[in-house]
Order: C-alpha cells, then structure tokens, then sequence
C-alpha cells in the first residue's frame, strides 16, 4: 500500500535486459518485510505452543478433542477458497481485467467474512459449553493464536477494501497495489493451515 | 502539511566541491537525542533497579510479595524515585514522533490520535507501577494484603493490555501509508501491526497466573518486549534519518 510513483509496467512484468527476463517480486518490499517478519513471530508462538504441549501432552489432548474438528476444517475451505478468488484478482489485474479483479476481490473479502463469522459461531460455542480462556493452557492458546490471527483477517479486508478502493480509480491503479494485498492474504491463509494442525488436527 | 524541500544546490557554484548541505534543526536535534537517553534510563530503571523487568513471579504467596518488596526496597527506591524525576522523557519522545507526523502530507489529526493514544497511556502503562512500588517501599508496615494488592496492580496495568496504545500504533500506521512526503519508510507502518499483536497478546494476563501468557510468561512478556524493543529501534533510527533530512530553512509548523 504503498504511494510510490512506479508505473503499473514498471512493476508488473518480469523484465527483459537484453534477453535476460529478471525474477519478479510480487507486491512491494515493505509488505515483504512484514509478511516475513510475521511469520517469524508467529513462528516464535507455535515452537512456544509446542514446548507447553510437550510438557502436558494429556491435558493438551483432552482439551483438544473438545473443539469440533468439522468447524475448523470449514473454516480452512472457506479461507483457502478465498485465496483463490485473491489470486484470480490478482492475475486479472495483471492482464488489466479491472472489473472482472474488482468482482473477484470482492468474492474473496465475503469469504474472509464468512471465516469470520464461523469463528465467532465457534468461539460462541465453545464458550457455551464452558470452555474458555482460564479452562487451560490449551483453550488460553487456542483463543490466543485464532484470535491474533483473526484480528489478521479483519486487517486483510481493510486491505482489501484500500486494494478495491484503488482498482475502481483508473488513475490510482496499481498492480504492485493488488499484489501487496495478495501476499498479505495468503501469508494470513498459510497461518491459518499451520493454527489448523497444530490445534485441531495433531494428536 | 510542508512538504520535503530538496537541499539546497547554492554550494556547487563556481565549480566549487560541493559540500553537505546543512540539515536537520537545532531544537529538534536536542530533543532526538532526549530519545536515546530516555529509553537507556528506562532500560536502566526497570530492568537493572527496581527488577521489574523481567516481571517477577504472579504466582507467588503473599509473604513472598512482602519479601520481594523488603528485598529489593533500597534499589526500588532509587529506580522509580528517578522515574518520577524523568517521566516527562516520555512526552518528549512521543512528541519528536507527534511533530515528524505532523510533517506528513497526512495531516496532523493522526499524530493528535497517536499522542492522545501514548499520553492516555503513560499512566497506567507506566507511571502507576512506579507509585505502587514506591508506595510498598515507603510505607512497608501496612498489612501484607495491601502489599501484595500493589504488587498485582502494578504489574498488571505495566504489562496487561492497554488499548489505547493498539490506537496510536494503528494512528502511527495510516499516517505513514498515506504519506507521500516519505517521511518514515512505508515498512515502518505495516511492522507497527506488528505492536498490535502485541497488545492483543497481553489480554490474558489479568487471566493467567502461570505459563506463556502470564505476566512474565514467554509471550506476553517476552515476545512483546523483544518485539518492542526492534519496533523502538526502528523508530529510533527513523527518527534520526528525519531530523536529518529536514532543511534547517523549513517554516515552523502550525
């Protein structure tokens, strides 16, 4: 999201030097920065899930079997299904398809609602049933780290809605804008695989 | 807001060598280096003094909380009766930030958002940890309750989360984005989320007495101090590059 000057062809193509077609980096370098820094934190939290559940691993299992894997498995086809839509967006906005990458972004922020409100139905669920953050350290990482990420989604679509917001301005248009937003979507998505194995899936 | 003027070209005249244009203005030179110096003595205070940093123990019985305060009372004293002296170090550190946001072509409501966020902040995310153990050292006869009263109050408004800081790290984000006078890298903006997640993290410990996300747990504690610690480093840094590149003869801003 950045307002720098390049030009839409600067950034876009892989670029021919004299026969050489350069290696081209989607997005931006700050939203690389980001992206990786991250990962690298998030990457901290699960080595750190890792170590408490090493350390209590039958209490970790009992609490697990507690959350409803088919919840969290919707939860990953709907993210991973809009990722999909982000990376279609992507690549019409490549081939300068603007209204077809505006529809797609669009179909790609209402599935991040939808993940949202699977989470919040879940998350109301289970504290129904009584299972909340002092119920252990398996629920305190479990609303921790789906609720850090969660916060990474509601950001996602604000990036999406600036990515949209851009896009219906032919003056504002950028591809690096729309790829931006694109790596941010999915690093949010791969985040998301990792917190699905790590809390719902390994035994 | 100003906008960046180039430096001045005046120098190359009569095919003289160039020389570095002057830059950067006196006064706000003085007050960057307050920065640097502020935040060693914080670092001093809380981690080396008053043995705040790291937390000790929430775990603890109420005898032990009394003993903590008995035994580290001469260095507790010492540490946050400086702090009290040397407090305003934080206005100060927030304001050189408020006034390189304030020359952003954003406009000056974020950096009000973002000073109002820090300055709301200060008190209990600060302040309140230093007048609870000093009130624990200074009036060490009262009933241990109270005592370990303070020390729950102290440590949890220092380490629990304070929303009013997600709101100027968000202010401090926008405004950087939507610059188009460069006054902060772009990068900046999107790793200040990353002091969000932070603050996010630091919700539990009102809840947990032990583990990771206890007060002196290995992420609410550690992991958001580390992560502070390079997000200052990176603002420290930038703060330098743009006093720098301010030209001395910019006009002083509304």
């Amino acid at each position: 999201m950045t307002n720098t000057e390049q030009t839409t062809a600067e950034l876009d193509q892989p670029k021919d030097t004299g026969g050489q077609r350069l290696p081209h980096v989607p997005g931006d370098s700050h939203m690389w920065v980001m992206v990786l820094g991250d990962l690298f934190i998030f990457g901290a939290y699960f080595v750190i899930f890792m170590i408490y559940r090493t350390m209590a691993p039958q209490e970790f299992l009992a609490d697990q079997q507690h959350l409803d894997v088919t919840v969290g498995v919707v939860n990953t086809i709907v993210l991973l299904t809009s990722s999909w839509f982000i990376a279609r967006s992507v690549v019409a906005v490549r081939a300068a398809e603007y209204d077809r990458a505006i529809r797609l972004t669009y179909l790609g922020g209402a599935f991040g609602v939808l993940f949202i409100l699977t989470k919040a139905y879940e998350w109301t669920t289970e504290v129904m049933h009584g299972y909340t953050m002092p119920s252990g350290d398996f629920f305190m990482f479990y609303y921790m780290l789906t609720g850090v990420h969660l916060f990474h989604v509601a950001l996602g679509l604000l990036i999406l809605g600036i990515v949209v917001r851009e896009l219906r301005n032919p003056r504002k248009r950028r591809t690096s804008m729309a790829e931006a937003g694109g790596v941010y979507w999915h690093m949010v998505d791969l985040l998301w695989i990792v917190i699905f194995a790590l809390l719902y899936v390994m035994r | 807001m100003t906008d960046v003027a180039s430096p001045s070209t005046s120098d190359t005249e009569s095919g003289a060598a160039p020389t570095t244009p002057k830059a950067g203005k006196r006064d706000v030179w003085i007050v960057f280096f307050i920065v640097p110096a502020f935040y060693t003595a914080f670092g001093i205070i809380f981690f080396a003094l008053t043995r705040t940093m790291p937390p000790p123990r929430p775990d603890i019985t109420t005898a032990q909380m009394v003993d903590f305060f008995e035994n580290h009372s001469t260095t507790i004293r010492i540490g946050f009766g400086l702090l009290i002296l040397i407090v305003g170090g934080a206005g100060i550190a927030n304001g050189i930030v408020m006034y390189h946001m304030k020359r952003m072509s954003t406009g000056s409501v974020l950096a009000y958002s973002y000073m109002g966020g820090m300055a709301v902040g200060a008190l209990p995310g600060c302040l309140l940890v230093a007048i609870c153990f000093l009130t624990a050292t200074f009036r060490p006869g009262r009933d241990p309750e109270l005592m370990a009263f303070l020390y729950d109050l102290g440590l949890l408004s220092y380490v629990g989360s304070l929303g009013c800081f997600s709101v100027a790290y968000f202010a401090f984000a926008i405004a950087i984005l939507y610059d188009r006078n460069e006054i902060f890298p772009k990068w900046l903006a999107y790793i200040s989320v990353w002091q969000i997640v932070t603050e996010i993290l630091a919700v539990p410990v009102f809840v947990s007495r032990a583990g990771a996300f206890a007060w002196n747990g290995s992420i609410s504690f550690w992991m958001g101090t580390v992560v502070f610690g390079i997000w200052l480093s990176c603002v420290i840094m930038f703060l330098k590059k743009a006093t720098e590149l301010e030209p001395v003869d910019a006009p002083p801003l509304d």
